[in-house]
């Protein structure tokens, strides 16, 4: 090691110059991370491929300016110096240079870090007088020349820089190292890389507008940090996340505040931030720092219905109670994500020809400001859905800038809408990359997959001596669960197994594969499509416990006492199974039931043979039945809510409508099958906790809190019901005590509302919380955890890693490897919540994408099925909130129209608007006019007529007009509308794909199957029967099955 | 006493803060600290001694940009308080100083502050522990140790340099004295903190140690650190101590080859 020394003028805490001389040691083995290097460096880690034909240096400014052409995939062979690193650290801050680490930590993506400041020969002192970017400039040249002599010139190496000076000066001092700009780069080396030349071009518009910025100062500066750090902890200042009203996106947001750091009991409720001015730049998301206003500037939040109106009401006459009002002094963190906005269409020519670039794009998602954009594109992108960066936001200017990153396609077509909700959403589905497929075993009818010899030995083989069957929906075809029950020792004991596939055999923790499966967290379900988590080989194949061939399995077998069902003893481990029987819910419940089924694996048979086997499974269904019900009855005693017992049966229903059956009655099998996943989640979770009392990842579900339920107690009052909602017990006792006999509806609604008064069940590490807040509220259970799907949930395998961990322990030999430490789980807890969150929201959206694009096509005037029946289940000041349940659909209807009018009813019942007032009661809301008065009480029920309101930039929405205040009745008896959303999505898809096709046919047209795969949205039902019971249910799906009892 | 650890706190408090506001890398993800070495990586280390005639024994010791001088009187009789003399050995008298130009931004440093008091008596008890006092009762031994320039660890430069004004004096002690300070950051100990990093919210850890019984003098911190990550921390400072050793003894070796070289023996 040579020792130099680096002399540094910084600026000390009082603000002199001070100079400080730093020690620089410089060493000969300074790795290089290319597989082509010769010198037996030491690379350990990524390594660079040799098989490309150049490698990359971006320089310093490149690195600071364009990170996001550099984070492209295609972009291979990186070199990011040590000092271009350093050089974003110090010009942009800790967040910028936590991506480039993450950039360069990512195993799928080819880039490394040289430290070039510390090899003895690409160091180069910055001479006296040489300014910093000339001398950052000579460094990366110098540690490109380097390189480039270090792979002994078997590697092209190209440095690419903004600054034309070193292009002129270095370009021809040695051959085999370039030295061009970015967009020669671009254009010679990748010419067909779109998306990087369109980013390349926005950036450097961006960058161009910023340096002719005006003068004049649109808001407030930002206190600096100091300041607000000393201000929040002396309590003058408030920290909290900017949360933007999705209603009146631009006058009104609130502050949530984090837990405990008040205890002023006035701002448990957040802070109300009125007006952009106040707002002060901060976007919907940010941590922001905000200063209370005086108590006489306070204001209440409106409670008038205005959705979708858009613009402003004038003089909100508010009379709800005023909150905590305040502004924002300050920005902690931005938490700026990408965005979908949409060009405008031009109107007229723009007359200024300078400013005919920026163009003021508008996000789809309300909460988000305007966003300006420099494009030289503007006339090409009209009408276009673009996903576009924030770059900055100055005090100068009104609307932050941004730059587009990628284009969408059109608005208004399917699959630009469909992106549209994945980007918004944060949800990135690449098809699985080349890299990750070759991890993946192969079966193929030329190499087929065996079972390994060597597992065979390490495995419990259940193959001969247990009878293993899967109970799915039909058609299902990634089957993660299969069951097992036998009588022990001449029938005293009961043996009870759930075998769980093993994904984690397959998928080796940071494994290419299980980094991705991490980053999904969830296989995504939208309305007409689905994304794995994991490759179809896996999930449809090798990890599916189909019938009739050997996998391997996680398993869990309890011994019971065949009396009492005491479990006597239970037993985890890795096994070998092979399942006997597919079966699917309806069969096995006709088994059940004693009735004539024909099982396919036994069509073949002899009768005598195939009687033989047919009462062996029946046997082991009628035990496991009883064994159910018994566990079932167990966890009511303590407790178990059964808040969506009817609504789980119907939206069986739905399912079997999709799969063309006819029963209707709720099959009792379903909850057998259920109630064994939670067994065994519930023991899986016991373990765990158990062996790593600090790092075990539960799932818990708090109990809500009270305030939540007014709305449900007060509607219950009104419809002469009381709900009791001190415990989870008395909830579910009073629920199913609140029935109206006349209309089964009121019921249900009485259900959703309690289901939306509930917090979320959530994933977490149990070295955070103790023990007594593992409570899962729900299922009233003190632990519990997700085990039985790890094909489409990435928590299931975190907690098959633990149990495998654990069981090893119990063995004896200590952790092989080292399993993630309490704050790492956290993390990974917290992650998975998120993409949980955003999958639900990006389902939702979609539906409801699919209900618009279905009522786009129907005219509202003449067109029969835009009419329908709701009920009202809320009442506002100018209007009610009711719920559609033909096709799931809830919205608002307004009794009083932004000119003043009101609904008035005739004698029979149609509506139409009139001058008059409006008056709002607890329980019913009456319009007066010259016609008299006609009132809308709390579950009753009214006609509605759906059409489409149109927005350019945004999702359409549904608006509902009530057109009577009787029920609906239907002329011709109802078609099979039951099918609901299923048949609206095929309608949509339909209609989608003829337009594609007449529009030049690019899309290949879905196949037969694909069509009718789209419909079966959750392949598995007991997950289904999971997520409903775990109250994280979409008000949609809801709804859906309400329609299915009507029709 | 309580007072002094009143006042540790408070410094561990302030340490905490700064770490915070810096936001330095101190160790990147390929391993390199700030300067480029390696987490185990010693600074360079250079020293010379017999500097001064004057004096009975002095050693001049670069540890990087830390610059110590060390010089050494007695033993001799015991000046000033007569009640200080020991019966059975000799007193060690330690007096630390740093020079007004020894850091960034000058500054007059009066003598006797709290914190070279403070390093003086740290020193003091480091050399009672090594040099076989019992040898010379009723004497008093002086080492002045003056920083000179300063960037980290001045407490074991110190010692190490005045190691060597000992020896130089040829006053016979147990075994060198080394001493090292060691940081612990991401779960990684460093070994030989510079300024920077000292300063950058690391707890840090200074240990002398007597390299082949393996005794410690002296170990300090004053920060906070998990109970169990000391155990490696102190390992790591002890095996630092022993190349801080490996070096000072080829520098005794080194000088006194000279010295008979120029005796002419």
């Amino acid at each position: 090691m040579i020792k130099t020394e680096k002399i540094l003028h910084l600026k000390s805490c009082r603000g002199r110059k001070v100079r400080v001389v730093r020690e620089h040691y410089l060493r000969q083995q300074v790795p290089c991370y290319s597989s082509l290097c010769q010198a037996d460096c030491g690379n350990d880690g990524k390594v660079l491929p040799g098989d490309l034909t150049h490698y990359v240096f971006p320089d310093v400014g490149v690195v600071v300016d364009y990170l996001e052409i550099l984070e492209i995939r295609e972009l291979q062979g990186i070199v990011f110096t040590q000092t271009a690193c350093q050089g974003v650290q110090h010009s942009k801050g800790r967040r910028q240079h936590n991506r480039l680490r993450n950039l360069l930590k990512d195993p799928r993506h080819d880039c490394v870090l040289f430290a070039n400041e510390f090899q003895e020969y690409s160091y180069c002192p910055r001479e006296k007088g040489e300014s910093q970017e000339k001398w950052q400039t000579r460094c990366v040249y110098s540690a490109a020349v380097w390189y480039f002599h270090h792979l002994a010139g078997m590697m092209d190496v190209v440095m690419i820089t903004e600054d034309q000076d070193a292009v002129a000066q270095y370009s021809s001092l040695n051959s085999g190292v370039y030295v061009i700009s970015v967009q020669d780069f671009l254009q010679n080396f990748w010419p067909e890389l779109q998306a990087a030349h369109e980013l390349y071009g926005s950036i450097s518009q961006a960058l161009q507008e910023k340096e002719s910025e005006g003068t004049e100062r649109e808001y407030t500066e930002h206190l600096p940090a100091e300041v607000l750090e000393a201000g929040i902890k002396s309590g003058r200042y408030i920290q909290g996340t900017l949360n933007v009203s999705k209603h009146r996106a631009h006058s009104e947001a609130s502050i949530m505040t984090e837990g405990l750091s008040n205890k002023n009991t006035d701002l448990s409720w957040g802070v109300l931030v009125c007006g952009g001015k106040n707002r002060n730049r901060a976007v919907h998301g940010d941590v922001v720092v905000v200063e209370l206003l005086p108590k006489s500037e306070w204001r209440g939040k409106d409670t008038a219905l205005a959705e979708g109106q858009g613009e402003d009401k004038s003089g909100e006459e508010s009379d709800s109670k005023p909150m905590p009002t305040g502004r924002v002094v300050g920005i902690l963190q931005r938490n700026w994500r990408d965005y979908v906005v949409t060009f405008p269409p031009r109107e007229g020519p723009q007359p200024q020809s300078r400013n005919s670039q920026r163009i003021l794009a508008v996000p789809w998602d309300h909460r988000i400001p305007k966003i300006r954009i420099s494009t030289q594109q503007a006339e090409a992108l009209q009408d276009h859905r673009v996903v576009v960066r924030i770059d900055s936001w100055e005090s100068t200017s009104l609307y932050p800038n941004g730059h587009s990153v990628r284009v969408l396609g059109r608005a208004g077509e399917l699959e630009t809408e469909v992106q549209t909700i994945l980007i918004e959403n944060c949800i990135h589905v690449p098809p699985f990359s080349d890299a990750q497929l070759r991890e993946m075993p192969v079966n193929s009818p030329e190499k087929p997959w065996r079972v390994d010899p060597a597992q065979v030995a390490e495995r419990h083989d259940l193959r001969e001596s247990h009878l293993v069957f899967s109970i799915d929906p039909q058609g299902c075809e990634d089957v993660d669960d299969t069951l097992s029950v036998r009588s022990l020792a001449g029938g005293k004991l009961l043996e009870l197994g759930v075998h769980i596939a093993d994904v984690t055999h397959f998928v080796t923790e940071g494994s290419l594969t299980d980094l991705e499966a991490r980053a999904r967290a969830t296989t995504y379900y939208l309305a007409d499509r689905r994304y794995d988590m994991l490759p179809a080989v896996l999930s449809a194949d090798l990890c599916s416990l189909l019938g009739g061939v050997d996998r391997y399995a996680m398993s869990v077998m309890w011994e019971l006492d065949a009396q009492t069902l005491v479990v006597n003893k239970v037993w985890y481990g890795r096994t070998l199974i092979r399942s006997s029987y597919q079966l699917h819910y309806e069969l096995a419940q006709a088994l059940l039931n004693g009735e004539q089924a024909e099982v396919p694996e036994l069509a073949e048979l002899g009768s005598e043979e195939k009687d033989a086997k047919l009462a062996q499974l029946t046997q082991a269904l009628e035990t496991l039945t009883h064994v159910a019900r018994h566990l079932r009855a167990q966890r009511d005693r303590g407790g178990a809510l059964e808040l969506e017992g009817v609504e789980v049966r119907a939206q069986l229903d739905e399912e079997r409508n999709i799969t063309a059956l006819i029963p209707r009655q709720p099959l009792e099998v379903h909850e057998t099958v259920a109630e064994c996943m939670i067994y065994a989640n519930h023991w899986v979770a016991r373990k765990i906790q158990e062996t790593f009392p600090h790092q075990a990842l539960l799932r818990r579900h708090p109990p809500p809190r009270q305030e939540f339920f007014s709305q449900l107690v007060d509607s219950a009052v009104a419809g002469g019901f009381t709900i009791d909602t001190r415990t989870n017990k008395a909830l579910a006792d009073s629920l199913d005590r609140a029935v109206d006999p006349r209309d089964p509806l009121v019921n249900r609604l009485l259900r959703i509302m309690a289901t939306t008064a509930m917090s979320q069940a959530l994933y977490f590490s149990t070295g955070l919380q103790s023990q007594d807040q593992c409570y899962h509220y729900g299922l009233a259970l003190d632990r519990y955890t997700h085990f039985t799907s790890p094909i489409r949930r990435y928590a299931d395998i975190v907690v098959h890693r633990l149990l495998t961990a654990a069981i090893d322990m119990d063995r004896g030999g200590g952790l092989g490897k080292a399993i993630a430490g309490n704050k790492e789980l956290e993390e990974t807890a917290h992650h998975i919540n998120n993409k949980n969150r955003a999958a639900q929201r990006a389902q939702k959206i979609s539906t409801e994408l699919f209900q618009c694009l279905y009522f786009k096509e129907r005219d509202p005037q003449s067109d029969q099925s835009c009419v329908a029946d709701a009920v009202v289940y809320s009442i506002r000041d100018n209007g009610v909130l009711v719920f559609v349940p033909e096709y799931g659909v809830k919205g608002p209807v307004y009794v009083k129209n932004r000119e003043g009018q009101v609904v008035a009813a005739g004698q029979d019942g149609s509506c139409e608007w009139q001058s008059g007032s409006v008056r709002r009661y607890s329980d019913h809301i009456t319009t007066t006019s010259s016609c008299g008065t006609s009132t809308f009480s709390l579950f009753h029920h009214i006609t509605v007529r759906i059409s489409v309101r149109s927005t350019h930039c945004h999702a359409d929405t549904l608006n509902l007009e009530v057109t009577s205040n009787k029920p609906h009745h239907r002329t011709e008896p109802p078609q099979p509308r039951s099918q609901g959303r299923s048949q609206l999505v095929q309608e949509v898809v339909r209609l989608a794909e003829e337009a594609a096709q007449e529009k030049a046919a690019r899309r290949p047209k879905l196949s037969r199957e694909e069509r009718e795969f789209s419909q079966s949205k959750t392949p598995n039902l007991y997950s289904l029967l999971e997520e409903v019971r775990e109250l994280a249910l979409l008000d949609l799906q809801v709804d859906k099955q309400v329609c299915a009892t009507t029709a | 006493m309580g007072n002094v650890v009143q006042r540790q706190t408070r410094g561990a408090l302030r340490f905490e803060v700064c770490g915070n506001m810096a936001g330095l890398e101190l160790l990147s993800d390929q391993g390199y600290r700030l300067d480029g070495r390696k987490a185990s990586e010693l600074r360079k280390v250079q020293a010379r001694m017999g500097v001064f005639a004057q004096a009975d024994g002095s050693a001049y010791l670069e540890q990087g940009n830390t610059k110590a001088l060390a010089v050494v009187y007695g033993p001799h009789e015991v000046r000033g308080l007569r009640s200080r003399i020991r019966h059975d050995r000799a007193v060690i008298n330690c007096q630390y100083s740093m020079a007004t130009f020894s850091t960034a931004e000058r500054k007059r440093r009066p003598h006797g502050d709290r914190k070279s008091t403070e390093m003086s008596l740290h020193l003091k008890q480091t050399f009672e522990a090594a040099v076989m006092t019992q040898l010379y009762p009723r004497s008093q031994i002086d080492i002045y140790v003056k920083i000179l320039q300063s960037d980290g660890g001045n407490y074991s430069v110190c010692v190490n340099a005045a190691t060597l004004a000992v020896i130089d004096a040829g006053i016979p002690m147990r075994d060198y004295v080394c001493a090292c300070t060691v940081g612990f950051v991401d779960e990684t100990p460093l070994t030989d903190l510079c300024h920077a990093e000292e300063s950058g919210g690391v707890s840090s850890l200074a240990l002398a140690l007597l390299p082949r019984g393996g005794q410690i003098a002296l170990l300090q911190m004053d920060a906070r650190l998990h109970q169990d990550h000391l155990e490696s921390l102190i390992e790591a400072a002890m095996t630092a101590c022993k190349g801080v050793s490996k070096v000072l003894d080829e520098v005794v070796r080194q000088h006194l080859q000279e010295v008979s070289v120029l005796s002419g023996e």
